[in-house]
């Protein structure tokens, strides 16, 4: 079968800007790819163009077989997404975020019990304005939002930015639970402990380049006995 | 879509019916003063004499039917040109509330991973906005013949209101284009404005001298309906195509664009701050320059414009015996001067509020920061709360002198030519109302300082100011109302002395509130 996500040589170029230079990046069916890189790097980039919402400059970018691009309507009927910086609509209720995002990922209504489930498990009031929500709350609201949905694959891009270290066990367990159902989690972070805990493989990105990509075992094994934390910050820190 | 149309809505439940419902009440209130007001023909006909002058054509655009007048025709001559820019200011702010600024927020972002087409947002944006001006249209006609004044026609009424929708609508799809061209939502905001200015200026000039700026200006193709009078209705179908193309070209530009993207590039930025943006008063003023730049060319376009129309007066003057005896003047030159002198206080009074709009904006601007955050980060290093306000306020009391004295210049280059103007003379009109400007500036502190979740509130002074001066005297409104307006006040020509009564008062009042505002200011929470 095909893999999930399947990126071969993409590039971006911001007007003279080349943000990616020959990228490859897959995912398969049911495991969580942890997506790393210094900062610029290039992992929100490749994840908007994995969304279809920037187009790749070159390069083929299928999700579940199809381009990304040209079919990405009827994708994100199975993708979830989380961003790492959410901003909601000041004037709605996180209640009627929920719902709105809920309606519109066209899922069937059977989502109601996921939501209520979620919505206790990250201890959100949903029937406060979105404009007095702090960071933490907002985040939830998106990851609620995604995590109540049916999707197939979910794409986060440093999900967790904000959550307490109470929240940050329960959206553990939530990918972990993910993961179980079979389906497939694209996690960009920079939280080490995290990746640690929930990754099947590895990517690393630095400069618009993948530097390294394997299994979390391998990479361990690789590592002699190094923490993961040491491999990560000698791959950052190579470009120095 | 259909859902995207109910998230528009859910959004919008307030904005838009409030706009809708005052959008009616004014013109059914106009409407039967109007009915009052004109009651005999002789009434009507005095009223035609005072608009049928080229200043008056620059300000509101052509004049009609002098042989059958009636109260409907003499609203829709006056009033269709400020419904059609109320109405595209609404349109401008709703279309780039809902497409530039979600996309500069990141929340377009997130709904652009759920289904949803790429041209959902923006397509469904101007469906909705096509439904407002519908509604809007079918409010003002259903009205104004509910009000059965005088010359009211069911088929005028619709053509009226038709012609404000179908403008609406041209500038929703100018401001979706807009939204597409800026990456930022303030730039989208300035283009749309600084458009809708230049068709104002196009529409002024082609009306005074009647050539074809008046067609090809959108605001002058409205006026050429004719309402209770000709009742020609092609020209709303014009703007409607002309909404459609302008809509399409829009939906094209961003099917083929990344999303966060302009077409007019962002440019590259300096790598340190230079000396003087380091200080509190560098960065005010750099995030006010660019207004500042730009209201200072639209200022002294729109002076030069009126400037212009002043040799054609003067003409009208000399060959007009009815408008003579209508001001009840003697003959020859004197006249020709008096009546200039009179159309430019008239109009610098109109201008000083003009130009007191950069001045608010500048100073709001401290607000604005505020509720994007971007004021915490500030107080947070070692700067007084004071010093903050100080600065906008000393860059908004600044332009309040300069924004008046460009427009005035303008008038002055626009005009020079006829040999009628007295430049010291235009400047000693054109800076009496600095103190009301200062006005609105102290206004716009004080609700910084003490409310500032409604700061929005100057804008409702300056449509009351504006209502009372540029109405007050046809409606036959009481003196008083007009004194409760900062530019209810006019400079007594005959005095020599310039500090003159209204002068000490308004500038008292202004630094007042002011004063105010920065005592609330140092003491209240910072809010989002
Ligand atoms: N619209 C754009 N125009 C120009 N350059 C851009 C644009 N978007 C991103 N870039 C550049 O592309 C590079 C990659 O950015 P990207 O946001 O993908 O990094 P990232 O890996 O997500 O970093 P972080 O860890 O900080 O989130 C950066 O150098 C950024 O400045
Ligand atoms: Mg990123």
């Amino acid at each position: 079968m095909a893999s999930v996500i399947e990126v071969k040589n993409l590039t971006k170029q911001f007007g003279k800007f080349k943000a990616l230079s020959g990228v490859d990046l897959a995912v398969e069916k049911g495991e969580v790819m942890a997506f790393l890189g210094p900062n610029g790097a290039g992992k929100t980039t490749t994840i908007r163009v994995l969304l279809g919402i920037l187009r790749a400059s070159s390069g083929s970018v299928k999700v579940f077989g199809k381009d990304a691009w040209d079919h990405a309507v009827e994708l994100h009927k199975r993708i979830a997404f989380v961003p790492g910086d959410v901003n909601l609509w000041p004037n709605l209720t996180g209640g009627e975020v929920i719902d709105l995002f809920t309606s519109f990922q066209g899922g069937k209504h059977s989502g109601e019990r996921h939501r209520e489930r979620f919505i206790k498990m990250f201890n959100l009031d949903p029937t406060k304005k979105c404009r007095t929500y702090s960071k933490g709350n907002r985040q939830k609201v998106a990851l609620i939002s995604a995590l109540a949905s049916n999707a197939e694959l979910f794409i986060l891009d440093e999900p967790t930015s904000g959550l307490d270290p109470l929240m940050l066990k329960t959206f553990e367990d939530c990918i972990l639970e993910l993961k179980k159902e079979g389906k497939s989690v694209l996690l960009s972070s920079h939280i080490l402990g995290e990746v640690d805990k929930l990754a099947d493989h590895v990517t690393i990105i630095r400069e618009g380049r993948v530097v390294k990509t394997g299994s979390m075992t391998e990479i361990k094994k690789a590592a002699h006995g190094k923490s993961l934390e040491d491999v990560f910050l000698s791959e950052y820190e190579d470009q120095k | 879509m259909i859902r995207y149309l109910l998230f528009i809505l859910r959004r919008e439940r307030l904005m838009t019916p409030i706009w809708i419902a005052s959008l009616l009440a004014a013109s059914i209130g106009i409407a039967i003063a109007f009915q009052q007001l004109f009651a005999t023909p002789e009434d009507m006909r005095v009223m035609a004499e005072t608009l049928a002058n080229p200043a008056m054509q620059a300000l509101i655009g052509p004049t009609y039917g002098i042989d059958s007048l009636t109260p409907a025709m003499l609203m829709a001559q006056e009033l269709l040109i400020f419904m059609i820019i109320t109405v595209a200011i609404f349109n401008i702010f709703l279309v780039i509330r809902h497409t530039r600024t979600d996309e500069e927020q990141g929340r377009l972002e997130m709904l652009r991973a759920l289904p949803i087409g790429r041209l959902t947002n923006p397509a469904a944006t101007l469906l909705f906005a096509f439904k407002a001006n519908l509604a809007i249209t079918l409010a003002i006609a259903l009205g104004l013949i509910a009000t059965n004044m005088d010359g009211m026609q069911v088929c005028g009424a619709f053509i009226y209101a038709g012609s404000i929708g179908a403008s609406g609508f041209l500038f929703a799809s100018i401001a979706l284009l807009m939204a597409q061209l800026f990456s930022t939502s303030r730039g989208a905001l300035s283009g749309s404005f600084a458009l809708m200015g230049v068709f104002y200026i196009a529409r002024a000039f082609g009306d005074m001298s009647g050539n074809i700026l008046s067609y090809i200006s959108p605001m002058g193709l409205g006026l050429r309906v004719y309402s209770f009078y000709d009742n020609i209705a092609w020209p709303i179908l014009v703007l409607f195509v002309q909404a459609i193309i302008i809509g399409g070209i829009a939906l094209l530009v961003c099917r083929n664009r990344d999303l966060g993207e302009g077409i007019i590039p962002a440019s590259k930025g300096r790598r340190h701050a230079s000396r003087f943006l380091q200080t509190p008063f560098g960065l005010a003023w750099n995030l006010s320059k660019g207004n500042f730049l730009a209201w200072t060319i639209g200022l002294f376009a729109l002076g030069a414009t009126y400037g212009a129309v002043i040799g054609d007066i003067a003409e009208f003057v000399q060959t007009n015996e009815m408008f003579q005896t209508l001001l009840g003047l003697g003959q020859g030159d004197l006249i020709t001067y008096q009546v200039v002198e009179s159309f430019i206080s008239m109009i610098l009074v109109v201008m000083a509020m003009v130009a007191a709009i950069p001045v608010v904006i500048i100073a709001n601007k401290i607000r604005s920061e505020e509720k994007q955050g971007r004021i915490e980060p500030i107080f947070a290093r070692a700067i007084r709360r004071r010093s903050l306000l100080a600065t906008y306020t000393i860059i908004a009391a600044f332009g309040s002198a300069w924004f008046i004295f460009i427009t005035a210049l303008g008038l002055y280059a626009g005009g020079a030519n006829t040999g009628l103007l007295n430049f010291s003379n235009i400047v000693h009109i054109a800076l009496f109302y600095v103190p009301a400007i200062l006005v609105m500036l102290g206004m716009a502190v004080f609700l910084v300082g003490f409310l500032p979740k409604l700061t929005s509130l100057v804008w409702v002074i300056f449509g009351y100011s504006f209502l009372t001066v540029y109405f007050g005297s046809l409606l036959g409104l009481p003196e008083w109302m007009d004194r409760l307006s900062p530019f209810g006040y006019h400079p007594d020509l005959e005095a020599s002395g310039f500090v003159t009564m209204p002068f000490i008062v308004l500038s008292t009042t202004a630094i007042a509130l002011i004063l105010m505002g920065f005592q609330a200011y140092r003491s209240r929470d910072l809010v989002g």
